[in-house]
């Protein structure tokens, strides 16, 4: 049983009332949302001012930025004075759930609001102006998967977040058009939200719907996985995967888990000098300029596939069109699945590779 | 380019194989020891440069996989030959076959010592354009016609934006350090291409081959003149437009507006070369309560916040070496006309200081040079300004 607390409006004007209402009774500082900007694009921001919030778009279905990245870069040094609401997606806060583990980042003094995902557009759909807010809509209240989101969301089971102390419903709630339903995860979530226009009411969760919609996505992530090949892989694949890779590094910059300030690939370690190349040269007939990009996926996927929670930012900004997350997630879950773990979930959980247990993987030292 | 030496490109089926034949003729008879030209990448969707040794050059599977006249440009050759030469000089003699814009920023990384150009042999050609990446990836057969047509009109539609304003595609008038070879391409439709020598061993490299008639030279020389002229037009025309759309602040915001801050742009650009670039070090990560006071300034704060500063600073580093490539835009994944404004900001720069980039390896880079008159006229309103105030 959970407790819902129901506003009788729509769910985008519930999120809004919502937000003026924590900063109006200064239960918080300020808000993290995403927001319209003038000339039309949509950014995430932080707004301190309930005039601005009118143009705060908390649901829109895009990712300009992983919300993680953002919540590092205000509590890399330290924890907000006084709190601050964010409302970000569930992969999004297993992100950042990941980087606090990691230091780079603090959840003191927050209050996190999340929602059951109806997943996110590419970035270039939005570039080109052709995000379908109406479309995706009816879609989520339809309990389907909205056609054209990035392909790591089709298939994303996890969309009922961890660590939110309030989950909006949006996959299960047939009339989001007209009500504003809000799970009350935690104590902090009630305390915050008492003065709230709106009663409480119980319900079974997750109900029917989400059920439903789990398995469909269960289902979409078979089909990625199988247009993706990725079992027969092997380093041919990999090869002709990442063959037309420009070695720009983009993937990792988008990336909230890759938070090295400098990369190991971008340091000189990586950088040789012309006698290097010519020997090089001598044994293998022909070299790749700039060098090392397989080696660098791999790299990358070992840094961080245990901590990844497919957001699909890597696949967006990639120039090339290599589909690096759909792969990323799938190499990330077999890991995680090998050590039981599923970033985000908790964080009290240390990452795998940092704890040490000598029983581990015996089969492979054998 | 005034050369000694034109000659003519020794037959083949195409242009491409023509000059595929002549490298490795010359990788055969030991000229040179390595090439550094794009190829086919393994699963044939793409391009990539490679660097070829001698030996292989000669597999005619692994050359026959070199486009030296690759329709795209996923990495600006300049970047490609500086990862080579970034930590010294070349000690074998390397043939690279790119495009004027990167033999261009290949001299501009050379004064800013990020590439080394000794023992490095560069041939350039008339640059029809380049297919955006994006483009050639969804619709390979469709860019390819566009690319085949834009070698044979030279109008450069579907070609990048600035490749379709670019009035430098040519070596004709490169006054000061032309490559060693230049490919003339341009109106010379099934006949050969000229092989205009720019350097003393361009010569020696041409000495065996066909000497050009002087009345295709001449012919070769108008119709690019010609060609530049019309770009010269369009492309005042078209910075007239975007200058009306982007000057002042508020236009600016708003045509940066939809950035996401990737930094993308700054890792295709073939000049951005510190290793650690300002905008990513920790000078810029502060306390959570700067963010929020920042934010109650203006009732709200774009996050990641100064994304717009960033493109500022950007501009004011590579403004005076941009050679307008455009590879900035095409690595854009919100779309965004990056290019063609620090292209429009650049040439103002450019053309206050009477900088050409890429044009002469002896021209200092303007702000290295200290010219003690150099743009006073820009610092006598404040020195009139703080006598009037009684401050000097």
């Amino acid at each position: 049983m959970a407790k819902v607390w129901r506003m009788e409006k729509g769910v985008e004007e519930g999120m809004r009332e919502l937000l003026r209402f924590l900063l109006r009774s200064h239960k918080v500082q300020g808000v993290i949302s995403l927001l319209k900007l003038p000339d039309g694009g949509v950014a995430y921001a932080l707004i301190t001012d309930q005039a601005t919030v009118q143009d705060a778009v908390p649901l829109y279905p895009l990712m300009p930025t992983n919300a993680a990245t953002v919540l590092s870069r205000i509590t890399l040094l330290g924890s907000p004075q006084e709190p601050l609401a964010a409302v970000l997606r569930p992969c999004e806060l297993r992100a950042f759930v990941e980087l606090v583990k990691r230091k780079q980042g603090s959840v003191e003094n927050f209050l996190f609001i999340s929602s059951t995902c109806g997943g996110v557009y590419p970035l270039k759909l939005a570039a080109q102006g052709r995000v379908k807010e109406a479309d995706y809509w009816i879609a989520v209240r339809q309990g389907e998967i909205p056609a054209g989101i990035r392909p790591t969301c089709r298939g994303c089971n996890q969309f009922l977040p961890y660590n939110a102390d309030i989950t909006v419903k949006l996959a299960g709630n047939r009339e989001l058009n007209k009500r504003c339903d809000l799970i009350l995860n935690t104590e902090k979530g009630e305390e915050f939200l008492s003065g709230l226009e709106g009663e409480i009411h119980d319900e079974e969760a997750p109900g029917e719907e989400v059920k439903l919609l789990l398995q469909k996505r269960g289902e979409a992530k078979k089909e990625l996985y199988e247009e993706l090949k990725s079992e027969e892989l092997g380093l041919s694949g990999l090869v002709d995967i990442f063959g037309r890779c420009l070695n720009c590094h983009a993937c990792g910059n988008a990336c909230p888990l890759c938070y090295c300030e400098l990369c190991d690939f971008d340091s000189r370690d990586y950088e040789y000098d012309p006698s290097t190349y010519l020997a090089q040269l001598a044994e293998r007939g022909g070299i790749k300029v700039p060098p090392n990009s397989l080696i660098y996926q791999l790299g990358r996927l070992t840094h961080m596939g245990i901590s990844c929670v497919g957001c699909g930012m890597c696949t967006d900004v990639c120039p090339a069109a290599i589909p690096v997350g759909s792969i990323f997630y799938r190499v990330g879950e077999q890991v995680q699945a090998r050590f039981d773990y599923v970033p985000g979930r908790d964080l009290a959980e240390d990452v795998p590779l940092t704890v040490f247990k000598e029983k581990e993987f015996q089969e492979v030292g054998r | 380019m005034s050369p000694r030496r034109v000659g003519l490109l020794p037959r083949g089926k195409t242009s491409g194989e023509g000059i595929s034949d002549f490298l490795r003729g010359m990788l055969d008879r030991g000229y040179f020891d390595a090439a550094l030209l794009p190829m086919r990448v393994p699963a044939g969707d793409s391009f990539a440069w490679v660097l070829l040794s001698g030996w292989a050059a000669q597999d005619r599977s692994l050359l026959s996989a070199a486009a030296p006249f690759a329709p795209v440009m996923p990495v600006q050759g300049a970047k490609s030959l500086s990862s080579i030469t970034r930590q010294g000089k070349s000690t074998q003699r390397i043939v690279a076959v790119m495009r004027p814009c990167e033999w261009r920023a290949a001299v501009e990384l050379s004064k800013l010592q990020q590439l080394d150009l000794a023992n490095i042999f560069v041939i350039t050609y008339d640059c029809p354009g380049v297919v955006p990446l994006s483009d050639w990836l969804a619709d390979p057969s469709g860019a390819k016609q566009l690319w085949e047509r834009a070698l044979e009109d030279w109008q450069g539609e579907g070609m990048r934006p600035l490749c379709q304003i670019c009035d430098r595609f040519s070596m004709v008038d490169q006054a000061g350090s032309p490559p060693d070879l230049h490919i003339g391409l341009l109106g010379r439709g099934d006949g050969r291409p000229l092989l205009l020598a720019g350097s003393r061993w361009g010569e020696e490299l041409l000495e065996e081959c066909e000497v050009a008639p002087e009345e295709e030279i001449k012919d070769w020389e108008e119709w690019v003149r010609e060609a530049t002229l019309r770009r010269r037009e369009k492309r005042r025309k078209t910075f007239r437009e975007l200058s009306s759309q982007v000057k002042g602040y508020d236009k600016l915001l708003q045509t940066f507006g939809k950035c996401i801050n990737c930094h993308n742009c700054m890792r295709a650009c073939p000049l951005c070369h510190c290793r650690q670039c300002y905008f990513e070090s920790s000078a810029l990560k502060l306390d959570p309560q700067n963010y929020i006071r920042r934010a109650e300034r203006k009732g709200g704060l774009k996050l990641p916040p100064d994304t717009l500063l960033f493109h500022l600073g950007r501009m004011s580093h590579i403004a005076l070496s941009c050679l307008s490539c455009g590879s900035c835009e095409d690595a854009c994944p919100m779309s965004l006309p990056v290019g063609q404004v620090v292209s429009l900001v650049a040439q103002e720069a450019q053309e206050l200081f009477d900088y050409s980039p890429g044009e002469s390896m002896e021209a200092a880079l303007p702000l290295v040079a200290y010219k003690e008159e150099e743009l006073a006229w820009a610092e006598k309103p404040y020195l009139e300004t703080y006598r009037a105030e009684g401050r000097s």
